[in-house]
């Protein structure tokens, strides 16, 4: 992957520079910062994460499975209390509620998981330890012959370290 | 992910008990500060070493006793009818009302925006995930046969036999392992983005391994945190109804039953406020001696307590009305038993237990109308030991005066808990703070990240705080010329 990174200290410089690598369409931008920060989600004006369409979905499942699983039981070993229904469907609330929570809360990580494309064996270029700590990271993924416009906004902007990777 | 990210620093003469959900932590400068004063608290000391061993040589003596019951029998541990609930049961609803706290400071108070939590969630949800496990022994000790223990959960087996969906001892067993299972994923989430500081600030080899396997190959991506911040705020949403139906399953076990003091409906309700109350008591118990010892007053302010000091007389209040409503409703009834009950729980055999629950839960804490006191950290302490104490007696008073004193007088009897009752009860303290000591020196006791949210970030122009989107984009060039 070949591009061009900028180590900012200060968010303004960053988000400046970012406003401006869009304006010019120097290449694909990311950004690396220690916290999340919404000035970033509004200047790279991303779409919102679908891990919500996992939750819903397998929550759903879960609640489904809940009730089946503890009619199925009540079905295979019956417990026959006069004038007490099989199934009672109150207290198998309680056990759809709990496996609706279980699912829907495991699949929201695992899906967070599959999205953000983690877990990750290797660093990718581009990552730098300062990015957790104090810097924002401006990464530029750009062919060679725009590298150097790339790299000059990130400069003009006040970039302590511009760098090209490949 | 923080609860506040615009701090107001409007200059205006507020009192300091803030009215409002901002946060501020005006000691804390700097990201790179943040860095190095929370890791900073991850140095082993003598201290932490001889309370290691306090902790272990305290869950040691629970052992030993276990060991001697399993040997012995149940009996060894003082139960005879009609009696059978006693101690374990006790500990075990007060060790998952302990947790109940940690899920209301890091989930519900994430979707209710309330700033003071983001310097102390992390603790308080390491004490839930820690509080679950203890409580999760307390029913696998109450077995005579403790090996069998999986036989409540549900799955395919030789026995063709499954567990009966209408007990509320098979719905605890779906709750609790939801709730931990949960729990635990909660804070394994909000520690990966901290694991990766201390994974890019590590320089021993074999810690660095650790905490880059730990760390998933975490970068902070903007990709990534906009798929964490989503999946948090999920997961928040999860464990909000979650921890209060936790505690009303646990309530279940007894409301489920026709015995006096227990067959009422308040009993959920009564039940969450009381675990809610009794973790709060439990977050001052830790959090104070930690910024203390940590010298970490400037991350959990006074402000901060005073904040959860209200939430704890709240608490309080709605315990003390259950309470009083436990009361008014067999006044009610014209039961004479449920009457007869409760004139004995306050004047009877245990009444010495009921007035140490009232005092500790209902008196006490009144004290926090007083803003000097919610704003000193050293009565904090003292009511939050009176808390758990009261706490404990409060299921106490609920469990065993209630087998004691049912519908006839042949059905009446005592309980006398034995030194195998004390021991794994002491037990269950060492085993809890092991796990909590061992947590605070290996992993960030503040959430870096969300710290971070929350102080103003370094800026080249300082007169705006935030990116202004209508100014468009601002040239170095016209900066350079405007000063």
């Amino acid at each position: 992957m070949q591009g061009v990174l900028g180590a900012f200290h200060e968010l303004d410089a960053a988000i400046d520079a970012i406003e401006a690598l869009k304006k010019e369409k120097v290449g694909e931008i990311a950004v690396f910062t220690p916290t999340p920060r919404h000035e970033f989600d509004h200047v790279l004006a991303h779409p919102p994460s679908n891990v919500r369409r996992f939750t819903l979905a397998f929550g759903l499942a879960g609640v489904t499975f809940g009730y089946w699983i503890a009619i199925w039981i009540s079905d295979y070993w019956p417990i026959v209390v006069g004038g007490k229904a099989i199934e009672t469907w109150v207290p198998y609330t309680i056990i759809g509620f709990e496996v609706m929570v279980l699912i829907g809360g495991l699949a929201t990580v695992y899906s967070m998981f599959g999205l953000a494309r983690i877990p990750r064996l290797t660093m990718t270029v581009g990552y730098d330890p300062r990015f957790s700590a104090g810097h924002y990271g401006v990464w530029v993924k750009t062919p060679p012959d725009r590298a150097d416009a790339a790299a000059a906004i990130l400069e003009k902007f006040g970039a302590e370290e511009v760098r090209r990777e490949r | 992910m923080a609860t506040t990210a615009v701090p107001r620093f409007d200059g205006s003469n507020q009192r300091p008990n803030i009215p409002t959900a901002a946060v501020r932590l005006p000691a804390v400068k700097s990201y790179e500060q943040v860095d190095e004063e929370i890791m900073r608290t991850m140095r082993p000391t003598l201290g932490w070493f001889a309370a290691l061993g306090i902790a272990i040589l305290c869950m040691l003596a629970g052992a030993t006793a276990w060991t001697y019951q399993i040997h012995e029998g149940l009996g060894a541990a003082g139960y005879q009818p009609p009696v059978m609930w006693g101690v374990y049961i006790i500990t075990f609803v007060f060790w998952i009302g302990i947790g109940h706290a940690g899920t209301l400071i890091s989930a519900i108070l994430y979707l209710f925006r309330a700033g003071f939590r983001t310097s102390i969630y992390r603790v308080s949800e390491a004490m839930t995930v820690f509080a679950v496990m203890t409580a999760g022994l307390f029913p696998v000790l109450h077995l005579g046969r403790p090996w069998k223990f999986f036989w409540l959960i549900a799955y395919p087996n030789w026995r063709l036999i499954w567990p009966n969906p209408k007990s509320p001892l098979v719905w605890d067993v779906f709750a609790i392992l939801t709730y931990l299972t949960i729990s635990s994923t909660f804070l394994y989430i909000g520690l990966i983005p901290d694991i990766a500081v201390l994974r890019d600030r590590e320089k021993n080899p074999v810690r660095k391994a650790i905490f880059s396997q730990m760390a998933l190959g975490w970068r902070n991506s903007d990709n990534e945190w906009r798929h964490f911040t989503r999946a948090y705020l999920f997961l928040a949403a999860f464990a909000t109804p979650l921890v209060l139906s936790v505690h009303s399953v646990v309530s279940f076990d007894f409301a489920m039953a026709l015995t006096p003091g227990w067959h009422a409906t308040i009993f959920p309700p009564y039940f969450v406020a009381g675990a809610i109350f009794s973790g709060l008591g439990m977050v001052f118990t830790i959090v104070i001696p930690l910024r203390k010892f940590f010298k970490l007053e400037h991350y959990v302010t006074l402000n901060d307590l005073d904040a959860a000091a209200k939430l704890c007389l709240f608490t309080s209040t709605v315990v003390g009305l259950a309470y009083l409503t436990e009361f008014q409703i067999a006044w009610m009834s014209g039961n004479g038993f449920e009457q007869d009950y409760f004139w004995n729980r306050v004047f009877g055999q245990w009444a010495w237990a009921a007035w140490i629950m009232l005092l500790c839960n209902v008196v006490l804490p009144l004290s926090l109308w007083s803003q000097q006191l919610r704003r000193n950290p050293t009565w904090l302490f003292i009511l939050s030991l009176f808390i758990n104490l009261g706490m404990w007696f409060e299921r106490f008073v609920i469990i065993v005066p209630s087998l004691a004193h049912e519908f006839e007088p042949w059905q009446w009897g005592t309980y006398r808990p034995t030194f195998v009752d004390y021991s794994i009860l002491l037990g269950s303290f060492g085993w809890f703070f092991m796990w909590f000591l061992l947590f605070i020196k290996q992993l960030p006791v503040m959430a870096i990240s969300e710290i971070k949210e929350v102080i103003p970030p370094k800026l080249k122009r300082p007169f705006s705080f935030a990116h202004d989107l209508t100014e468009g984009i601002v040239d170095p060039d016209e900066v350079g010329a405007m000063h």
